[in-house]
């Protein structure tokens, strides 16, 4: 092979690399939007899940109990947002942002308590190349099976509805409040993939800011995605695409911050490009309150 | 006690105590430090001493200027989580024309303070024009504009538009005569103070008895009566979202010709975010902020001194206003952001 071809192919798999935590974030937010909750979260769910991981890899010395525990976090995670966002009906975009807040504080504090330091942890046994890959095919395979499940079973015809209409979703016996909750759990597990994938996958350890915006670029890939699994993975290829880009780019020399902000930029002109073209499932960021 | 928590500040004041003093003891036990003890520090590093009770206010100035713009935009309907950029960004102006620029006295300040302003008023455009021409929501492009802003003032400081050699991350010093005056001697607090304290008073009167202020609130109570009343509800929006980066682009400007005298990088541990939790304490009302900033002033000022004397680690301040945050979530939803 030539070293045209070369470059090629290392720039695409640099984007599956890139791409990869991004798909299961903006999976996650598919889920919670079309049931009707927007996270604002999945960052800091993304913060919980690679720092729960890494704790639970180093202390038990098995990289998949790291990844389980991740999961779980990210789901409590989530589970905090979906309660004040059903049962109390907040606005989900405020406490969402407070979420991130916590969340990433709360790491933070947990660096100091458990490894008694500030910044990073040690590092803890991690998946490995196999493990990687596994995870890189497991976000395709969650985007088909979420893909299905949301068009074609009662659970996902459900959790449409009442991202759709609350109202008359509930006037057919479906418990929207109930619906919602789990949406957004179930999605909080899946982003939290995401993180465990930085922490365990592309590193072995956690270090503070390690998520660097990628649950909002998620969100914009959800946008650009036009909230459906299979959209939001593809619109995550493309801003992963240009997350790798800065790695073939910067060796063209031109400045590296520049390039750190293609994906933000890019999503922000997508966001800009795409937004009065597409529509977001009618009740989508609407708190719901039984009348 | 029970008459006061039926009512809704009191059960909001009750839930920040909660916050506080709940979750902070806590996390406090887990790093194995007593809350008698941690609390002592937080209060004795923010109160104990007047060069101690300065450096409060400082924190509390340099929360008042973005939390007021994000209450602006959020009276108008719209949640600006981009202050931390459009602060960034004003800085930068403010740092880099200060340095460049050596203007007498009179005319130096207004600049440096002007700059930033429009720098920061510039970057709270974009989302504004994104959301009222295109219709993008405004949380995404306020998000994002963040990260472009590090990166962007990073690259602008150390590369086009170094002032300092060896890739340093700072521009030049501000010259004598374009730092805002210090109002106590040995400390870092200057007349940012007294400024901040007159703009939360000019935005309660704008807010509460002009045209703009009503409009900018009917654009955010009621959008669809807003809009059949005759209010240009995309109009409104940009403006309010120039507006409110303006104000966090000043005080990014009162930071760097206040307190450090030259634009770096590291010039906001997390302003812009931590006054979203000060801007929703304050019930969104300027002067009800100022109290609020002055609370969170002093946990950011407290914070290192219970980190240094008590071993707790800072971090538990963040985690504490996040929590805050989402516990005041519901006391106001934004009614237009589907409009979008």
């Amino acid at each position: 092979m030539n070293g045209a071809a070369l470059a090629a192919l290392a720039l695409a798999g640099l984007t599956l690399v890139k791409a990869t935590p991004l798909i299961y974030a903006a999976l996650g937010g598919v889920l919670s939007e079309r049931s009707g909750v927007v996270n604002i979260g999945l960052e800091g769910i993304m913060i919980a899940g690679a720092f729960a991981a890494v704790v639970v890899s180093g202390a038990t010395g098995s990289a998949i109990a790291g990844a389980l525990a991740g999961i779980v976090a990210g789901a409590l995670l989530a589970a905090i947002l979906a309660y004040v966002a059903t049962k109390l009906a907040v606005d989900q975009i405020v406490a969402g942002t407070g979420l991130n807040i916590a969340a990433l504080a709360a790491a933070g504090f947990g660096l100091v308590v458990v490894y008694g330091q500030p910044g990073a942890s040690r590092e803890v046994p991690a998946l490995g190349a196999a493990g990687s890959n596994v995870l890189i095919v497991l976000a395709f395979l969650a985007a088909i099976a979420l893909q299905l499940a949301l068009a074609r079973t009662p659970w996902g015809l459900h959790v449409r509805a009442c991202g759709e209409d609350p109202d008359a979703a509930e006037s057919a016996g479906i418990d929207a409040l109930r619906t919602r909750f789990w949406a957004v759990v179930i999605g909080g597990a899946i982003a939290a993939l995401g993180g465990v994938y930085l922490s365990l996958a592309e590193l072995d350890l956690y270090s503070d800011g390690m998520t660097a915006g990628r649950g909002f670029i998620a969100l914009a890939a959800v946008i650009f995605g036009r909230w459906t699994p299979l959209g939001a993975t593809g619109a995550a290829l493309f801003f992963g695409f240009f997350a790798a880009l800065q790695f073939t780019l910067q060796r063209a020399g031109v400045p590296s911050e520049l390039l750190q902000a293609l994906p933000y930029v890019a999503a922000l002109v997508a966001l800009g490009g795409f937004a009065g073209r597409v529509r977001a499932p009618a009740a989508d960021g609407v708190p719901y309150v039984r009348s | 006690m029970t008459a006061l928590l039926r009512t809704r500040a009191g059960r909001d004041v009750a839930v920040v105590l909660v916050a506080v003093f709940g979750v902070g003891s806590l996390a406090m036990l887990l790093a194995r430090v007593s809350p008698v003890v941690g609390f002592g520090a937080l209060f004795d590093g923010a109160f104990g001493t007047p060069e101690e009770i300065a450096e409060t206010l400082v924190q509390t100035t340099n929360l008042l200027f973005p939390a007021l713009g994000i209450a602006i935009a959020f009276r108008a309907g719209l949640f600006n989580i981009g202050a931390e950029g459009q602060l960034m960004l004003g800085g930068f102006a403010a740092g880099w024309l200060g340095a460049q620029f050596p203007l007498p006295g009179y005319l130096a300040i207004p600049m440096v303070l002007l700059g930033g302003a429009v720098a920061g008023g510039a970057w709270g455009a974009i989302p504004g024009f994104l959301r009222a021409k295109l219709g993008a929501n405004e949380v995404i492009s306020t998000l994002m504009l963040n990260f472009v802003a590090t990166l962007l003032t990073t690259y602008l400081v150390t590369g086009p538009l170094a002032q300092t050699g060896g890739g340093s991350q700072e521009t030049g010093t501000l010259p004598k005569a374009a730092q805002i005056p210090d109002m106590l001697a040995d400390s870092r607090l200057t007349y940012a103070f007294v400024l901040a304290l007159a703009l939360a008073a000019v935005l309660w009167w704008v807010l509460k008895r002009t045209v703009f202020g009503y409009e900018l609130r009917a654009a955010g109570e009621a959008p669809e009566a807003a809009r059949r009343a005759g209010i240009d509800l995309g109009r409104t929006a940009f403006v309010a979202m120039t507006l409110s980066g303006a104000i966090a682009g000043l005080g990014g400007a009162t930071i760097v010709a206040g307190v450090l005298h030259r634009f770096n990088t590291g010039l906001s541990p997390g302003y812009g975010f931590i006054a979203i939790a000060v801007a929703l304490v304050g019930n969104l009302d300027p002067l009800w902020i100022v109290l609020a900033a002055l609370g969170f002033g002093m946990l950011q000022s407290g914070g290192v001194a219970m980190q240094a004397e008590a071993g707790v680690p800072r971090e538990v301040v963040s985690l504490v206003t996040g929590l805050v945050i989402i516990a005041l979530a519901g006391r106001r939803a934004i009614v237009s952001r589907r409009t979008a």
